[in-house]
């Protein structure tokens, strides 16, 4: 094996729907590799497995195929299969998991196409750029349309969508494909279709696959000039087809869409080719760190190996073998009995022992090479961390990151630590992408804010131990939101005649409740003015004039989100209007329409999981239910129940003292941050009650 | 529409009509289908008209864990709810997720007294299920199912077990239920028909007759429709 062919390494996930076949398809390609030697029918078991590490189920089974990454070999290609939830958790987890993806399948039912959460992942796997390749799976099943499903690609996820094969019968009848490159028809055979043979298309196809073909060829000469002069010259080749496809799957501006039926083995193998022609190799991707000695300037890291080693840990497992780090390599190699640096904490480890993952073993390696992914033991570290040669000092930041759900003020002491807390704030927001500082522009108190009472109690008592600094802090505060649930017209004029020159502006138009999808954006504006009503010059002030009133809604002065304003219509006058008149219109008309639109506060809605012996279940359920939360269910494996449950975070104060209580101190929990959701009623009320005793009237 | 227009126009309601009154009370009712044909979106159908109508859900699964059951849940509410343009959607999933629970066991590790324990934690926690379905169940003794169905009676609830054969078509009730005929009431097959996933019924309590059941679950949208 060649272990440094850098641009033979693929770093890929598999994404995809509930009950799509992932794991099915998984086993497969670990089966086909060689990795695994029998395949058993999945039934989900694995999914049970996967996540119950000890569980008995796993040993009979004998392997583990969703660990965070899963290494094989095809033709000649080293392929990590890195895991990529496919139900939607919103977590920086699930982000630096898409995050150390080079590419990726995107699998879809041939029956249910394309579905809710799909959607989700595909929106998720766009923000980081990674490009796909679809794998139609399910043909063998009644109802399977792959046409159907590669035009809903189109869409409803707006891909570009191209069919690479032709289904060879479906449903009881699917036997093979048809490959439009080569234009053969491949059948596998044999012991659980190991055998890839390749026949003539069968007579009544072969009118259909040469129209799908220039079908193709059409679609993806937009990506090779040479393949388009190529084609006008009838002299089109293999190569030049791989080469315009690659190019259009790495700007992602290409899905090619594969067939097959894991569960009936067919199709598996051409997808793994499909796998190495077009997703990118380390090469391909460009990544950047910032440099922690410059002020945190990016810098581009290569897989090159005799630069400075840059890895990033992404996912800790608690495996049965001990914890595990796993840790893509960006730059640089790792190597086994080398230091290395955690940039965040700048403490040195050692490199012990370097593994790299099977399906259902684990491989001692004394080195990775750059671009790999790779898992290190026993090492102290947090998932996020960074580490890198002692020679330079980068961090592997930059994530998408949800908003802070509780905030803190801190007050120094004393002098002394009134000097530190600077610093010490400083450090943690550059490690840590969830914690943030700000001071209150009206209170002049400093406050900080994270993902839980928790995360901010490990960062007073840091700065208390690192930075000598010792603060008196506030009581939590919960970061609500608020929204809008109804959408309305609006229609305002803000005029005003004050001496001389006057303001005039008049704005109108719809808002709208953006639909709180993951990744819907906060706030939406839109302008539809036709024929100059409102000058161009002055849209941006409206828009201006609406982002300043978003920072403190109305009804608690909380930000508030999922909010499309679409102006259409206004009416200006050639000596009062100005910037400042139209940005006054458009906060006119939002404390006009705020109302109206049937406001809601939101509060954020937190993941809690509890964990005991069994005998304490009751009272573990018990404590989520009193605090107005949701059991979403629970698990039980040897002895322990696991309880998994939503609750919103304002009931979540004093939890790990309560828990203690109730269960003798033999449960734990862990927590976070999940979704905003419409607080209650009379939740509402009592906010709501308790802001306007607070704050004046200021209408 | 409203919630009270969905569940009366629910294909469930057929289903009863079928089944002379539906399974009824303190009975058990076994699913039979292939692999992949549809069992727990089936299922869910089931349980999501039962919390649509203010019942109480226990959910076990043998098979898979329980953020996977819950994704099934989240996906069949959300296409059910958008195509009955249900009103308040998002306040009724809060809702129906409040009544229903989800408890993963490994195979193995299940047992009637099991269920009887987690039926008793989560009646102390929260409130007694009206239905429970199990998944993912291998094989149960003739004991442990006649303690089931005693529990059945005790809440006064109906039980569904979900049951895996090999083939996509069920050709008769399978032998390892047969066996356990006079304590099962009703027994399903769910199989691939013409554009959809079709229901026929096995056996109808004491029913000579079996009758057509025209229900089905589109395998696009995992919902049960008229057939
Ligand atoms: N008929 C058929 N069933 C499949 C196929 N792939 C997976 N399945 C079945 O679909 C169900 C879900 O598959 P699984 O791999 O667990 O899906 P995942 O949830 O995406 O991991 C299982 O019952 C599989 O046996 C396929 O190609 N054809
Ligand atoms: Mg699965």
């Amino acid at each position: 094996m060649a272990m440094n062919d850098l641009s033979k390494t693929r770093n890929i996930g598999i994404s995809a729907h509930i009950d799509s076949g992932k794991t099915t398809l998984t086993e497969r390609i670990l089966y086909y590799t060689g990795k695994i030697h029998a395949i058993h029918e999945v039934r989900g078991k694995d999914e049970v497995g996967a996540t119950m590490d000890s569980m008995e189920l796993e040993r009979e089974r004998g392997i583990t195929i969703a660990s965070a990454a899963t290494y094989c070999e095809w033709d000649n290609h080293q392929i990590n299969i890195i895991d990529t939830p496919g139900h939607v958790d919103f977590t920086i987890e699930v982000e630096r998991a898409l995050r150390v993806l080079d590419g990726a399948v995107l699998i879809l039912c041939g029956v249910a196409g394309v579905q809710s959460q799909s959607m989700t992942v595909d929106r998720q796997m766009k923000r980081y750029k990674v490009p796909r390749i679809a794998f139609i799976n399910k043909l063998d099943r009644s109802g399977a349309d792959p046409r159907r499903v590669t035009q809903q690609l189109r869409d409803k996820l707006a891909h570009n969508a191209v069919m690479f094969q032709l289904p060879i019968g479906l449903e009881n009848e699917f036997a093979g494909v048809i490959d439009l490159i080569t234009l053969k028809a491949i059948y596998f055979e044999g012991e659980e279709g190991r055998d890839v043979v390749e026949k003539d298309i069968p007579a009544d196809m072969v009118d259909a696959a040469a129209v799908a073909r220039e079908e193709m060829l059409d679609a993806i000469s937009m990506f090779s000039d040479e393949l388009m002069e190529a084609i006008l010259e009838e002299r089109v080749t293999e190569k030049l087809i791989h080469e315009a496809t690659r190019n259009g799957v790495l700007s992602m501006d290409l899905t090619p869409v594969f067939l097959g039926s894991a569960y009936k083995n067919k199709g598996v193998q051409k997808l793994l080719d499909a796998v190495n022609r077009y997703l990118p190799s380390p090469f391909d991707i460009e990544n950047t760190a910032v440099d922690l000695t410059n002020d945190e300037a990016p810098i581009i890291v290569e897989p090159k190996p005799e630069k400075p080693v840059v890895a990033l840990a992404f996912k800790l497992e608690d495996g049965r073998y001990g914890q595990l780090t796993y840790c893509r390599v960006y730059q640089g190699v790792l190597k086994k009995g080398t230091s290395i640096i955690n940039s965040r904490t700048q403490k040195k480890v050692k490199v012990g022992r370097l593994v790299r993952m099977h399906s259902n073993e684990m491989q001692d390696i004394e080195e990775s090479s750059s671009g790999d992914i790779v898992a290190l033991f026993g090492v102290d570290c947090a998932s996020g961390d960074t580490f890198t040669d002692e020679s330079i000092s980068v961090s592997m930041t930059s994530m998408h990151v949800p908003a802070a759900v509780i905030s803190l003020s801190v007050k120094p002491v004393d002098q002394k630590s009134s000097d530190n807390m600077g610093k010490a704030l400083g450090r943690f927001v550059r490690e840590d992408p969830t914690f943030r500082s700000e001071v209150n522009r009206e209170s002049g108190e400093t406050i900080i804010s994270g993902m839980g009472e928790l995360h901010l109690e490990v960062y007073v008592e840091r700065m208390k131990r690192e930075y000598n600094c010792e603060v008196e802090t506030g009581a939590p505060q919960v970061a609500y939101r608020e929204t809008i649930s109804k959408s309305v017209p609006f229609d305002y004029t803000h005029k005003k005649q004050t001496g001389g020159s006057g303001q005039y502006g008049r704005i109108a138009g719809i808002v709208e409740p953006i639909p709180a999808e993951e990744d819907a954006p906060d706030f939406e504006f839109v302008s539809e003015i036709k024929g100059g009503s409102i000058p161009t010059e002055y849209i941006p002030a409206v828009e201006k004039g609406f982002r300043m009133c978003l920072d403190k809604g109305r009804l608690i002065g909380f930000p508030v989100l999922g909010m499309r304003i679409i102006v259409n219509d206004g009416k200006s006058h050639s000596v009062d209007s100005s910037e400042m008149a139209f940005q006054a219109a458009a906060r006119g008309a939002f404390r006009e329409f705020y109302g109206r639109a049937k406001p809601v506060i939101l509060e954020p809605i937190m993941k809690v999981e509890v964990e005991g012996p069994q005998e304490f279940q009751g009272a573990m359920l018990k404590s989520i239910m009193q605090r107005r939360g949701t059991v979403v269910g629970t698990t039980e494996e040897g002895g322990y129940s696991r309880t998994e449950s939503e609750v919103p975070l304002s009931e979540m104060f004093g939890y790990a003292t309560d828990l203690r209580s109730l269960t003798q101190g033999k449960a734990e929990f862990s927590m976070e941050f999940a979704r905003y959701l419409p607080a209650p009623g009379e939740v509402q009320k009592e906010l709501k009650e308790k802001y306007e005793s607070k704050v004046p009237d200021d209408d | 529409m409203y919630r009270k227009f969905v569940n009366a126009r629910s294909p469930l309601r057929l289903l009863e009509k079928g089944l002379n009154g539906g399974l009824g009370i303190g009975n058990i009712g076994v699913l039979v289908a292939g692999h992949g044909v549809g069992k727990t979106p089936f299922l869910v159908g089931v349980a999501l008209d039962e919390l649509l109508r203010q019942g109480t859900v226990l959910h076990v699964a043998l098979d898979q864990t329980v953020s996977h059951v819950r994704a099934h849940y989240d996906t069949v509410y959300e296409e059910l709810a958008s195509s009955t343009h249900l009103d308040d959607a998002a306040a009724t999933h809060t809702e129906v997720d409040q009544h229903r629970s989800i408890r993963a066991y490994a195979p193995s590790g299940f047992s009637a007294a099991k269920l009887r324990d987690a039926v008793k934690v989560e009646s102390e926690a929260g409130s007694k299920p009206s239905l429970i379905l199990i998944e993912g169940l291998e094989e149960i003794s003739r004991e442990d199912l006649l303690d089931v169905g005693a529990l059945a009676t005790e809440l006064a609830a109906e039980v569904w077990l979900s049951f895996a054969t090999s083939g996509e078509q069920v050709t008769g009730i399978p032998e390892e239920v047969k066996a356990l005929d006079d304590i099962v009431s009703v027994v399903l097959a769910l199989e691939p028909g013409d554009g959809s996933v079709v229901l026929r019924a096995l056996k109808d309590h004491d029913n000579p007759d079996l009758s057509e059941l025209h229900v089905a679950l589109d395998p696009k949208t995992l919902l049960l429709v008229r057939n």
